[in-house]
């Protein structure tokens, strides 16, 4: 776990518009663009982003703030309105 | 030496310039609030701007120091809103060395920043507050967003030490203060309303904090603005203290007046201390 690997992934979306190119590009491509970061996400980060599974990332300690520039830049499927379903269903779910 | 002539509090939601352009049901709420609050900034007729501010994980990340201050001439922005107008706004570099040299000298340890590019928190208060005119900045960053950051009893300090610098400063010019934040804010965090992706956790701190502000009791605002007190008002609520440094350098004294939006946790609020006659800027 290196929350700070995703965190640093999420704060380049905002200034990167090359990043933001290639997480909406094919599947692989958005992936290629994830294993490129540094420092390196883990296996299981590079999953939960590529998914846009913001929920999880925040219950795992990463930046809520950050995440939701994913959904703000709308990269990897993702939108503001999902952002706030899937913090909600996340937290839902840990009660 | 320098004189302070007049603080002034404002929220910076990166929507409202667009709001109040394209006829949002709040932009004309929004344009008056913020309209108040320029009529008495332009009343103080002010030289300098001290901009105290928060930066949201655009210009700091890798390193973040708790406090610091822009030196360079001049900077542009916003770097994160494409939204909000790109603008170049000038910093009043020679000031803003001289309080770096007095608040270290007080023992502040307030970083420098020699090149910088402004993110919204400055550029879309200043879209309202100063639309057509360039009034030069001194730029004051207070880490608000990643813990650990300072008390607000530092902040506090800091506030009177900017002050002290400010009066200290061989110049006649007026000086006016404005802080950029808001009081209680969640942003894409859990504690988010249940229809968006940001909320108030805390519409009662708000409120406190209002009346606070209305009786003039900055100290009795200090002793409240604990860190578990803002962390429970949100994941972007510690940008009170920027209000915090700004009160710092002023006298304890109810606003002229508060406007505030609860729905977002913010409000509008000046002081003018030395307007002129013909209000001329």
């Amino acid at each position: 776990m290196s929350v700070y690997a995703v965190n640093k992934l999420c704060r380049r979306v905002v200034h990167e518009p090359r990043l933001r190119e290639a997480l909406n590009g094919p599947r692989a491509t958005a992936e290629a663009a994830i294993r490129a970061a540094t420092p390196p996400l883990s296996e299981q980060e590079v999953q939960l982003v590529l998914d846009g599974e913001v929920g999880e990332l925040g219950l795992m300690g990463c930046n809520y703030f950050l995440l939701h520039q994913l959904g703000r830049w709308e990269v990897l499927g993702m939108t503001l309105k999902l952002h706030g379903e899937r913090v909600r269903a996340a937290q839902g779910r840990v009660g | 030496m320098a004189k302070i002539v007049g603080a002034f509090g404002v929220p910076h939601n990166p929507h409202f310039p667009t709001w109040s352009q394209e006829g949002h049901p709040l932009g004309a709420e929004i344009d008056r609030f913020y309209g108040a609050v320029a009529e008495q900034l332009r009343a103080v007729a002010p030289d300098v701007i001290v901009y105290f501010t928060s930066d949201h994980y655009n210009m700091f990340f890798e390193s973040v120091p708790i406090f610091s201050i822009a030196v360079a001439p001049s900077a542009s922005g916003p770097s994160d809103y494409p939204t909000i107008a790109r603008r170049e706004l000038p910093i009043a570099s020679e000031l803003a060395r001289a309080v770096q040299r007095h608040a270290i000298a007080r023992e502040f340890d307030l970083g420098m920043l020699q090149e910088l590019e402004f993110d919204h928190t400055v550029v879309a208060p200043l879209h309202f507050l100063l639309p057509d005119r360039e009034i030069p900045l001194v730029p004051v960053f207070i880490s608000a967003f990643l813990r650990p950051i300072a008390s607000a009893s530092r902040c506090y300090a800091l506030g009177h030490a900017i002050r002290e610098a400010i009066e200290a400063a061989d110049s006649s010019q007026r000086v006016a203060i404005i802080a950029s934040g808001s009081f209680s804010v969640e942003i894409g965090g859990p504690r988010l309303a249940p229809d968006s992706h940001v909320g108030v956790p805390d519409p009662a701190w708000t409120e406190r904090v209002v009346e606070l502000l209305w009786a003039g009791d900055f100290e009795q605002l200090v002793s409240e603005a604990t860190d578990e007190q803002l962390g429970e008002a949100g994941n972007a609520a510690a940008e009170l203290l920027d209000w915090i440094a700004m009160l710092g350098m002023i006298d304890q004294a109810p606003p002229a007046f508060i406007e505030t939006q609860p729905q977002f946790g913010h409000s509008f609020a000046a002081w003018p201390i030395d307007p002129l006659e013909d209000g001329a800027a």
